[in-house]
């Protein structure tokens, strides 16, 4: 059982973790400046190809540039989120790999958590960035801003980054059996940030149950976000309240995951170094 | 040392394309991913543009196949336009073992080119299988042999104008010890303003007018619009002129840098 001074312990190092992490990043200021630069222009020609798209054809599947500009804000700041708080997980088959996995388990604290909180060269720009963005957004695509809204859209961010943090983990996991998953995980966040930017409907039905069932991208920004603007177009006729599902989809993730990666932590030998 | 005047042997750069392409053949998993998310992009980009013109008016002189061809075949352009073929010399600059290579009795930049090349070529290769995927998502129109020609030469062009420009990327390795996001800033833009996203008669008036001139359309836009016949015969010599000036003032600002860049290599090492 984990007891409360090993919790202050571990918020400890963590708190540790981030002011490392911050110093590190502002000490290269001009390789910080650039990275950030490239966080905008990572995410600002996914807009404005979206933009110069819906200018010529105003409407796809009756969403608007207005309600794909939200669509897209919904996931920017879900994997922002992920990549903030969880990005080291991808660095695990590449860690195994090496060898240098085998100096995670010989310390007394929990594997994953020392492979999340080990300090790399992190700045919480991109998060910064989309939530500004969502803001934005928010306002500009006119949806109804209420107390509910306000309640429920931290709840769906951070269901959406335990979603992204479920796949991720799950891939990484892979790696305790396979030397190569880089392949893997590249097509995967292909089929994320290119297949979320549009509504799910426009997709055949093999594509909307993969993304609905297999990897639950959609339940990132397409049902929450078809929930907030009141659009019709839900697949399998299902309730538009399912939007309202992704925290409990991103928890059950995310204990999927770290079960399989229990299991795969309990069978790893090394690689023989 | 004597170094008399050599006579031009062409056999080691033949070799260095060869080696190149024997590199490449060996990653075979990343040539799976790589087809992989070939027939994940043309199924999206079938997709999306199918959407869309099913709920709006079709735009002037773009009808729906035309798009569709324009965007696989920018798709298969990507395979051979979007590597980065002198990132050798960004490696080798990188870890310092350039400096053996100064030593060896060949000419540094034509060995880059020749690595490239036979890398590049590797990957033209790829286009066959690619293709066959794409055929069985989308129906690509062919254009009449002349168009094509014309086309074959374009592309050609844009090929030396993204060559020149990775180049001159890499050689800002003397200089900087870190450019990855450079690289990848300027990655993402080709994407956008060179039109493979997007073709570039879509922008907005005032935009369009910036990006017509910007290297970026001479690599995809230009000859894009060639093979969908946006650009007709009666502009081909203007906008093929117009590629060729861009290979003129960015093997200039190349070759500059690297004459530049060689003599504090030479600093450094002395």
């Amino acid at each position: 059982m984990v007891s409360g001074a090993r919790v202050r312990r571990m918020a400890g190092l963590y708190g540790e973790y981030w002011r490392i992490n911050v110093l590190t990043s502002l000490e290269y200021r001009a390789n910080f400046l650039l990275w950030a630069a490239f966080t905008v222009v990572y995410h600002g020609s996914a807009v404005a190809a979206l933009y110069i798209m819906l200018r010529e054809f105003p409407s796809m599947n009756g969403w608007t540039f207005r309600d794909m500009a939200f669509l897209y804000g919904l996931w920017m700041v879900a994997h922002a989120l992920h990549n903030t708080f969880f990005s080291n997980v991808d660095g695990i088959p590449e860690r195994i790999h090496e060898g240098d996995f085998d100096r995670v388990l010989i310390r007394p604290v929990d594997a994953l958590f020392q492979i999340i909180a080990t300090p790399g060269q992190l700045f919480p720009d991109e998060l910064i960035l989309a939530l500004l963005y969502f803001a934005f957004a928010t306002a500009y695509s006119g949806v109804r801003v209420d107390a509910a809204f306000v309640l429920l859209v931290p709840l769906v961010v951070i269901g959406g980054a335990l979603i992204d943090l479920g796949i991720n983990l799950t891939i990484a996991t892979l790696g305790f059996w396979f030397i190569k998953v880089d392949a893997l995980r590249w097509l995967v966040l292909q089929l994320e940030q290119e297949f979320t930017r549009y509504p799910v409907a426009i997709y055949s039905r093999g594509v909307r149950l993969l993304l609905t069932f297999v990897v639950p991208f959609a339940f990132m920004n397409y049902f929450p976000a078809a929930y907030f603007l009141h659009k019709g177009d839900n697949l399998f006729s299902l309730p538009p309240a399912i939007g309202l599902l992704t925290p409990v989809i991103g928890i059950v993730l995310v204990l999927l995951a770290y079960a399989f990666w229990r299991a795969g932590l309990g069978r790893y030998q090394g690689v023989g170094h | 040392m004597t170094v008399g005047r050599r006579r031009f042997r062409w056999e080691p750069y033949a070799e260095f394309a060869k080696r190149a392409i024997a590199r490449e053949a060996t990653y075979r998993f990343d040539v799976f991913t790589e087809l992989a998310s070939v027939a994940i992009r043309i199924y999206l980009l079938r997709t999306v543009w199918v959407a869309l013109y099913a709920h709006n008016a079709e735009p002037r002189g773009l009808p729906l196949h035309a798009i569709v061809t324009y965007s696989a075949v920018a798709l298969l352009m990507g395979l051979i336009l979007d590597r980065d073929q002198t990132r050798a010399l960004y490696d080798r600059l990188h870890d310092g073992s350039i400096a053996t290579d100064f030593m060896k009795p060949i000419s540094v930049p034509l060995s880059f080119f020749a690595d490239g090349t036979g890398e590049v070529l590797f990957h033209a290769l790829l286009v066959v299988p690619a293709l066959c995927l794409a055929l069985l998502f989308v129906h690509i129109d062919v254009p009449p042999a002349t168009v094509f020609a014309v086309f074959v030469v374009s592309f050609f062009l844009g090929y030396c104008v993204g060559f020149l420009l990775n180049f001159i990327l890499n050689c800002t390795a003397f200089w900087t010890f870190e450019n990855s996001a450079v690289q990848l800033i300027v990655t993402w833009l080709t994407d956008l303003l060179g039109g493979q996203l997007v073709p570039l008669v879509f922008f907005p008036a005032a935009l369009a007018g910036i990006v017509d001139v910007l290297p970026f359309a001479a690599m995809f836009s230009t000859p894009l619009l060639i093979y969908v016949g946006i650009i007709g015969p009666d502009r081909y010599l203007e906008v093929m002129g117009f590629q060729l000036v861009w290979i003129v003032v960015l093997a200039t600002i190349a070759t500059l840098m690297w004459q530049a860049g060689v003599k504090r290599v030479v600093v450094q090492g002395g």
